[in-house]
């Protein structure tokens, strides 16, 4: 091994990961090479200089009320662990509900009298005062329409679905709708608080994108 | 060395334990970040005792900046309790930690470039003033400063491989870097190094 291969390979030498053939070639060098014994034993003195640094750091303050008062901003509800994951369990048992049933629909069409609501949910805007900021209330009036068009859109098509089918839209729609109604209502107590409007936001899109794919799937059949 | 300090659920208290044992620390901090998803802030601050100084060691080695360190050892914190539901348990704590803290110091040095269109100020170590376990061999020579003068790839792959022993594969996953990538960012680390320890 020359001096140029050793440098080379002197990491992987001293971290002792080097293959054995080529370990004995470095070890044979180093006997003989006062230079590269040098180099040598200046990465190990550097590695014992590395490996004395403490891992352990005090910071000069208590970080934890910080962190604290951050966490407790962003889970000031309770709303979120009880209504969030449900609400998107059922925007997704929606979608899975038409696929299925387009996948598995009988070949001869049946009338069924299940309704799908022309309406879900209890209304965001409708007659009494509320602290809720007028912006969001804007904005849940517009994804209500997109929602009650898409939704009349679906109960025109009711027929060509089945009970089943039917049922678990209208179960799933009444999951993402109480989820909708737990968040305003937290809204209502906390209206300033920027992660409900997020989340209110964010269960409205789900809704409409859900909706929107089962019309997608249901206009496939 | 720090106690292995364990925690334990009866009859819905934190009950703090103290153990030697690895399982024993590791159902500790199982069950105390089981109590902390479900919402438990102080069986969180409970792990943040037992990992502060850690995570804020690494912070303050990413950065060289002793308020900045803060700063991102808080991120790191608020981030890891979002991600909770993540932790199954097969590693330590801390070491679930690791790769959210070096995202963490990363993400922020990339967003600051783009601020400053300049890397980290070099000069702010006070923060090691306050180190805990043991002294440096030598007092001649100041690792820290030279560390904090490296450039960021390099001195982020020389701190998590020789101060904090992760291997190449474990940095690559973390910095999304090639195996090689890494090891040719210590290889130069540690040439510039050896120069500081020279002059």
């Amino acid at each position: 091994m020359t001096c140029e291969e050793l440098r080379d390979h002197l990491d992987d030498w001293v971290d002792g990961g080097l293959p054995a053939p080529q370990a004995r070639e470095a070890e044979a060098h180093l006997a003989v090479c006062p230079s590269c014994r040098r180099d040598e034993d200046e990465l190990r003195q550097l590695l014992a200089h590395a490996a004395a640094l403490p891992r352990s750091v005090a910071p000069s303050r208590d970080l934890w009320p910080a962190i604290a008062g951050r966490i407790e901003r962003e889970h000031a509800w309770p709303w979120r662990l009880a209504w969030g994951p449900a609400a998107l369990a059922a925007a997704a048992a929606l979608v899975i509900a038409l696929a299925t049933w387009a996948v598995l629909r009988p070949t001869t069409g049946s009338v069924h009298t299940v309704e799908i609501p022309a309406r879900t949910g209890p209304s965001p805007v409708s007659g009494g005062s509320t602290r809720i900021d007028p912006v969001l209330l804007a904005a849940e009036r517009d994804y209500e329409l997109a929602a009650n068009t898409l939704l009349a859109a679906l109960q025109a098509r009711r027929n060509e679905l089945s009970p089943e089918t039917l049922a678990i839209v209208e179960k799933n729609l009444a999951v993402i709708d109480e989820a909708l109604a737990e968040v305003r209502r937290a809204l209502e107590v906390d209206p300033a608080n920027p992660g409900l409007s997020r989340m209110l936001v964010a269960t409205h899109r789900k809704k409409l994108d859900a909706l929107r794919r089962v019309m997608r799937l249901s206009t496939a059949l | 060395m720090e106690d292995a300090l364990a925690g334990a659920v009866l009859g819905g208290r934190l009950i703090v334990i103290e153990g030697r044992n690895e399982d024993d620390r590791r159902t500790a901090e199982k069950s105390l970040v089981d109590q902390a998803r479900a919402g438990d802030l102080l069986a969180f601050e409970r792990l943040y005792r037992e990992n502060v100084r850690k995570v804020y060691a690494l912070c303050l080695r990413m950065s060289s900046n002793a308020a900045l360190a803060e700063e991102l050892t808080q991120e790191v914190f608020v981030r890891a309790w979002r991600k909770l539901d993540t932790f199954r348990g097969e590693s330590a704590f801390s070491s679930w930690l690791y790769p959210i803290a070096v995202n963490v110091a990363l993400s922020e040095r990339r967003s600051r470039r783009r601020r400053e269109a300049r890397i980290f100020s070099t000069d702010d170590l006070e923060g090691f003033d306050r180190t805990e376990g043991r002294p440096a061999p030598e007092a001649g020579f100041d690792l820290e400063r030279a560390m904090a003068a490296l450039p960021p790839g390099a001195r982020a792959v020389f701190v998590l491989h020789d101060v904090e022993g992760r291997t190449h594969e474990e940095i690559a996953a973390m910095l999304g870097l090639a195996s090689g990538t890494s090891k040719a960012q210590l290889h130069r680390a540690r040439r510039l190094l050896r120069e500081a320890l020279r002059s």
